[in-house]
């Protein structure tokens, strides 16, 4: 699955860690998302979706 | 608040699972070890076998590995920057808690498993007495070990629960494979007879080496 997790961040000149501490999970996850080695949970995507103040459709894209 | 979310901000799998990559470079010196171990001359007729020097390396590995993340998490400035090397701020005291438990889940883990070959080192043949207190003793570590691998689990967040969950599937999967072929091989006189304690170390050793892999495979090294 693709995001956009990192356009994002960088829109809003947010570090991963700052980032991990709005969502609280790990530096560690927000790098896994963004480089596509972890797809979230739907309650993380969906805590993200809120975060960002958009639709879970328009942060991640199904790869098929 | 939930006790996960309250928490979710620590973390230590990076560590942990650096600590896998030094294992790797320190399963030779353990190896090594254990031959030097067996060719010191035995108190008794008791020689160990392979799976006893299996066990030592295993083992000693692990308390090497807890060690090390002992080290680190004793600096707090130093633990930071292991964790966020962008803002390299010192961790937090649950930050550090956290990675102490990963180490003493180690370094019990080591212990337990080291312990049997060493009393039965130091005594062929151990007293019942002995043997009972050794016994005693490792039930008490399980379960202190038990207990602390639980907190670990629910300081975690999701990423690093998904990581142990695929570990243990895995695990299960290639062991339960070996462990009936094995068996099956061994029914039909085809491969010679392993006892529970050599199945032991092998076990701990692949968990090792699926520990290292997952994390690797879900950027956590």
């Amino acid at each position: 699955m693709k995001n956009r997790l990192k356009v994002l961040r960088a829109e809003r000149d947010w570090s991963q860690a700052d980032l991990a501490d709005k969502l609280q999970v790990s530096r560690q996850t927000i790098n896994a998302l963004e480089t596509g080695k972890y797809d979230p949970s739907l309650p993380l995507a969906f805590r993200i979706a809120r975060l960002f103040e958009q639709p879970i459709e328009a942060i991640f894209q199904d790869e098929a | 608040m939930t006790l996960i979310s309250r928490f979710s901000k620590v973390y230590g799998s990076s560590r942990l699972l650096r600590g896998l990559l030094f294992g790797v470079i320190a399963a030779p010196v353990g190896y090594l070890l254990g031959h030097w171990l067996a060719s010191l001359p035995t108190l008794g007729d008791w020689k160990p076998d392979w799976s006893d020097l299996l066990a030592v390396t295993v083992g000693l590995l692990m308390v090497g590995m807890g060690v090390g993340i002992l080290i680190v998490s004793a600096n707090r400035k130093a633990l930071g920057r292991q964790l966020d090397p962008e803002r390299g701020v010192p961790a937090t005291p649950a930050q550090t808690i956290y990675y102490v438990q990963n180490a003493v889940v180690l370094l019990l883990a080591g212990v337990m498993i080291v312990t049997p070959v060493a009393v039965r080192a130091a005594f062929d043949g151990p007293p019942v007495i002995i043997a009972s207190i050794a016994m005693t003793g490792l039930i008490a570590l399980f379960l202190l070990q038990s207990a602390v691998n639980l907190s670990v689990w629910m300081r975690s967040d999701e990423l690093v629960r998904r990581a142990m969950v695929e570990i243990a599937a895995l695990a299960f999967m290639i062991l339960q494979a070996a462990l009936f072929l094995w068996a099956a091989g061994q029914k039909l006189g085809l491969l010679p007879v392993l006892t529970l304690w050599d199945a032991t170390p092998v076990m701990m050793a692949v968990y090792l080496l699926i520990s290292f892999v997952v994390a690797w495979r879900r950027g956590l090294t």
